[in-house]
């Protein structure tokens, strides 16, 4: 189903970034929509997590911006100058705070977003009031992704799956413009892992809903793995990022970095249906081979046609 | 064979019957001792160590209890030090952390004055303090105050980037970043070291009140000392022994009860 005409979430301007004299992003340019399911792949060490760093605001690029759209038409675009409120982030590892139950993991977001310190030790009785309501928001959160049970457990007590599941409860209760993953499937088993993907598409089925009745999807998400099918599975479009591509035809005298070289539609998966692996070979095969070939080394537009198959101009598309 | 668990009930049992044996190689040698010469009060009988414990409960010509008066001093000393040096190292144990500027300035210093026992420096604190309470408190604060303040600076370092950024998306400030979210992390670790330099802090304040203590514990062990009253020494000993005990057992159950995440989490 291809989604209906929405605002921006998130672009990247020319994204340019360096280590020394290593040279690590070149001119990465990339919107999202919101309610857009995003995958992101690369080969290892192409810079992924440089760039997911970089949106998350936690290190800045050396040249180009991030930009963060809010909710609404016309919504007002802040350059990302750090990390921030707007952009929820889940980690492979160190996704929760270790002292914390489950349910004080999911609501110490509300309680830093809502409350200060002085608020909270000079007014301890309106606070304990706020911190009930949180607590009791937290669990409803919880019970949704059918984590009723591990309301009092403590990261240490959950398997990997549970903490990825409260994780994302987390990053989910402060409705922020984008939610990034980074490689949060990564140590899980099989299973478990079908089952997390699975619950991203009950998020994706929200966003349908949300588009059906009118509404602006509440979910817009940036999953970046090195599992493709991951990436087609879960996300309703697919990025490629890759050093592997033809930098002299782009005029450059020496390597500039790694660049998106892959921007596709992605087909949409029901939550409850079974994976279907014929769908995904041909893309799978097509990615495998423009984003992870270093043979291939093809121009970086061949693969990039994202918003020409959309029949639009991702210029155009979100607020300037 | 190795690391293999035993029961909860055998190592009860095998602790008491270490203290069994220690008494009992105790009693052994006050028999062998008052067999030579039944005077001896070097390693006093049983009956010789309860003469020692009344005479330090009961009043004496002036009407004061040793035990009172002697703990009352110590006591004030050791926990104002304890505490002054806990407050201090905390503060800054938590800004060198968080701050590398002030790390770079402070961790020269502090981890040349964490090798300097403060024993050895006695005379300074003398000159700087004067001999009332205050140089016992600022002995006990600065002599605890390098290594409880490079634990902390290192346990805070040890807060992973992620969670720090976490909290940032979360919508946490920095303020809020160092409190409560690192400081709750940290706090496990502070209880553990703050565990660990009760023996020194308790060495710091004994060395002193033994040189120029006029009450207290250290001033008492000296002169019953001088005088081979071992039947006052050793229950003073003693009860050095069970203060540190009840301050190690308050600390762990406090870890227990504050971070009940690190009791699993620690395995």
């Amino acid at each position: 189903m291809k989604p209906p005409r929405a605002d921006m979430a998130l672009e990247c301007r020319g994204l340019n970034h360096w280590f020394g004299p290593k040279r690590v992003l070149a001119d990465i340019t990339l919107k999202v929509r919101r309610g857009q399911f995003l995958g992101l792949v690369g080969p290892s060490g192409c810079g992924k997590s440089t760039l997911l760093r970089a949106i998350v605001g936690t290190h800045l690029p050396c040249e180009g911006q991030v930009v963060v759209y809010r909710r609404g038409a016309g919504g007002e675009g802040m350059v990302v100058a750090g990390p921030g409120r707007d952009r929820g982030i889940v980690y492979q590892q160190y996704s929760l705070f270790p002292f914390l139950t489950a349910q004080q993991n999911v609501a110490v977001g509300l309680m830093l977003d809502q409350t200060s310190l002085p608020f909270r030790c000079f007014r301890y009785f309106k606070w304990r009031q706020l911190r009930k309501a949180h607590l009791r928001q937290a669990a409803e959160f919880l019970e949704r992704l059918k984590l009723g049970d591990a309301m009092r457990l403590y990261p240490h007590q959950m398997s990997g799956g549970m903490c990825q599941r409260v994780a994302i409860a987390q990053a989910l209760i402060m409705a922020p413009e984008i939610i990034l993953l980074d490689e949060p499937f990564g140590a899980l088993d099989e299973a478990m892992r079908e089952e997390l993907q699975r619950m991203l598409l009950t998020l994706y089925a929200e966003n349908t809903r949300a588009w059906q009745r009118g509404q602006l999807p509440p979910h817009t998400l940036v999953i970046v793995t090195h599992e493709i099918n991951e990436a087609i599975y879960v996300g309703d479009r697919v990025a490629g990022l890759s050093q592997y591509w033809d930098w002299k035809k782009a005029g450059h005298d020496k390597f500039p970095g790694a660049t998106i070289v892959y921007d596709k539609p992605a087909p949409v998966f029901e939550p409850d249906t079974p994976r279907d692996f014929e769908i995904l070979t041909s893309q799978r095969r097509e990615i495998r081979h423009a984003v992870f070939d270093p043979a291939a080394c093809q121009d970086r537009e061949e693969h990039v046609t994202y918003w020409r198959e959309m029949g639009e101009s991702g210029g155009e598309a979100g607020p300037a | 064979m190795i690391r293999r668990p035993i029961q909860p009930v055998t190592a009860l049992c095998l602790g008491i019957l270490s203290v069994l044996l220690l008494l009992s190689g105790y009693a052994w040698l006050s028999h062998r001792q008052h067999a030579t010469n039944p005077n001896d009060t070097t390693i006093p009988n049983w009956s010789q160590l309860k003469q020692g414990v009344v005479s330090i409960w009961r009043a004496d010509r002036r009407g004061e209890r040793w035990l009172v008066e002697d703990a009352k001093a110590s006591g004030l000393r050791f926990f104002l030090g304890l505490g002054l040096g806990l407050a201090g190292s905390v503060l800054l144990g938590m800004l060198m952390g968080c701050f590398t500027p002030l790390e770079a300035f402070f961790y020269p210093p502090l981890s040349l004055l964490a090798k300097v026992p403060a024993t050895a420096a006695l005379a300074v604190f003398f000159v700087m303090a004067g001999t009332g309470t205050n140089m016992y408190v600022a002995m006990i604060a600065f002599g605890v105050l390098p290594t409880l303040t490079l634990t902390v600076c290192l346990a805070v370092k040890e807060f992973p980037e992620e969670l720090q950024y976490k909290a940032a998306t979360l919508g946490a400030s920095h303020g809020e970043i160092i409190f409560p979210i690192i400081f709750s992390y940290v706090l496990p670790k502070l209880l553990d070291a703050v565990r660990l330099v009760i023996g020194p802090a308790l060495v710091y304040l004994i060395a002193a009140e033994m040189v120029v203590g006029e009450v207290g514990f250290g001033y008492r062990i000296r002169l019953q000392s001088h005088r081979v009253n071992m039947a006052v020494v050793y229950p003073y000993i003693a009860l050095l022994a069970a203060f540190g005990f009840g301050m190690d057992y308050a600390l762990r159950w406090l870890q227990r009860v504050l971070c009940p995440w690190f009791e699993k989490f620690r395995g």
